[in-house]
């Protein structure tokens, strides 16, 4: 396989660059995939704390329902990027201005960058409403980085795939649930001994791995996708 | 597939602790083995579609979703003789036992998959983007069926490929495990043969119609 060559590779940053840019500013004026996925969070975590009634809940169940609302706010929001192209016509556009390589890292970039924001508020609130002593607030920090990456990493790529099938319904939390589901259970293990004050460096290394694998697999089939018959 | 039947029955001796409901295990275990290697086999077929593009495997396609087929067909059996299995040893039909717990996903990106194929349909891209998602779940599957199980606790027995890499089992009982998982890999050799070749028939009848 030819390498790269300096150019080439400077081209497909820059074309990253530029991609990354485009989303963020058509996040920015819209606000669409991100009010979606927060406001689903929020009000999942309310809903939550409302029906817990100030109950004391265990670790467990605290790492469990930390998660599904991870989980489901992020199917609202993480397919976002792939399928407003599609509706809007401006996929083609793109595969003809844009190397695949770089359209793939720029929307996998974006996409963490909404995870973050979605766990960066639901965490806080988790926290507050439901009133959460965590043991160890750093180990749960990296689980919930590592977690959130995990899910990033493996849902980028199906988005796109969701995109090309139309897009519809729940189709993308359907084909999402099998891959997400075992970083999700070592997330959720990992919360629980954060929470308890236990261990994490073991399953964040899991989380670590598994999300590098999935960049790694789907960088490689993300063409396979994207070009057009 | 005879053979292994009468051994299971008639040769292999009664387990010493799990008694005579060991001879599940000549069945179940196939079972979850065959599913497991159907998935592989999906997998690798999916990406000799997605590289090679129809030119030296043309029926790349048909076999990732006839294997497919037939590890769903599989799963379901090795859900189903764990299940009757689990009653007997456990006192209940399901306890989320990672190992249960991993055959419930694999079912879970077999449905997925037909969802999305039933979703694809009638595009051009359907092979590829189907192939592409079997190539993401076989990555996935690693994690899930050897990681995970070994992470948690189990309740089911010592697994087979354990720790100091010995099967802990009678000479009989070993014999019979082995003969019985061959008859079970063969059998869906044999069925996926049959199920491409099926393929290609009604490929080529719609063909001719459509001329």
């Amino acid at each position: 396989m030819r390498r790269p060559s300096a150019a080439g590779r400077y081209a497909l940053l820059e074309a990253v660059r530029a991609n990354i840019i485009k989303d963020f500013r058509i996040e920015f004026r819209r606000r669409f995939a991100v009010n979606v996925a927060l406001s689903f969070a929020a009000i999942t975590t309310l809903a939550v704390s409302l029906t817990a009634g100030g109950a004391r809940l265990g670790a467990q169940t605290h790492a469990l329902l930390f998660w599904i609302i991870i989980f489901f706010s992020a199917m609202n929001g993480l397919s976002h990027v792939f399928t407003r192209e599609e509706e809007e016509g401006t996929a083609l556009f793109l595969r003809i201005t844009s190397p695949a390589e770089a359209v793939f890292t720029a929307k996998l970039v974006f996409n963490i960058a909404v995870i973050a924001v979605i766990v960066a508020a639901v965490a806080p609130l988790y926290v507050f409403f439901l009133d959460v002593e965590i043991a160890s607030p750093g180990a749960f920090a990296l689980v919930a980085c590592a977690g959130s990456l995990a899910i990033a990493s493996s849902t980028t790529v199906l988005g796109a795939i969701v995109a090309k099938a139309g897009g519809r319904g729940s189709l993308f939390t359907i084909i999402s649930f099998p891959v997400v589901l075992p970083p999700l259970w070592v997330a959720v293990k990992a919360s629980r001994s954060a929470i308890a004050g236990g261990a994490v460096s073991g399953d964040a290394v899991f989380l670590l791995a598994f999300s590098g694998a999935l960049v790694a697999v789907s960088y490689m089939l993300f063409g396979h996708i994207w070009i057009e018959e | 597939m005879p053979a292994a039947v009468i051994m299971a029955f008639m040769y292999a001796p009664a387990a010493a602790v799990l008694g005579e409901t060991s001879r599940l295990l000549y069945f179940h275990v196939p079972l979850a083995w065959v599913s497991s290697m159907a998935f592989v086999v999906s997998g690798v077929a999916a990406i000799v579609f997605l590289t090679d593009g129809g030119r030296r495997a043309p029926r790349a396609q048909d076999t990732f979703h006839n294997s497919a087929v037939l590890g769903t067909f599989t799963a379901l059996l090795a859900t189903a003789t764990g299940s009757v299995w689990a009653k007997l040893m456990w006192g209940s039909y399901w306890n989320w036992d990672p190992r249960q717990t991993s055959i419930v996903i694999l079912l879970l990106i077999y449905s997925a998959y037909f969802s999305l194929r039933s979703a694809l349909a009638g595009r051009p891209a359907r092979g590829r983007l189907s192939a592409v998602y079997l190539v993401i779940a076989m990555t996935v599957m690693p994690f899930f069926v050897f990681v995970v199980p070994r992470v948690f606790g189990s309740l089911h027995p010592d697994p087979v490929i354990n720790p100091d890499m010995k099967i802990h089992l009678e000479p009989e009982m070993k014999l019979t495990l082995l003969v019985s998982v061959v008859a079970f890999s063969l059998l869906y050799f044999h069925m996926l043969l049959l199920l491409n070749r099926f393929s290609k028939i009604r490929a080529t009848v719609e063909d001719l119609r459509d001329e």
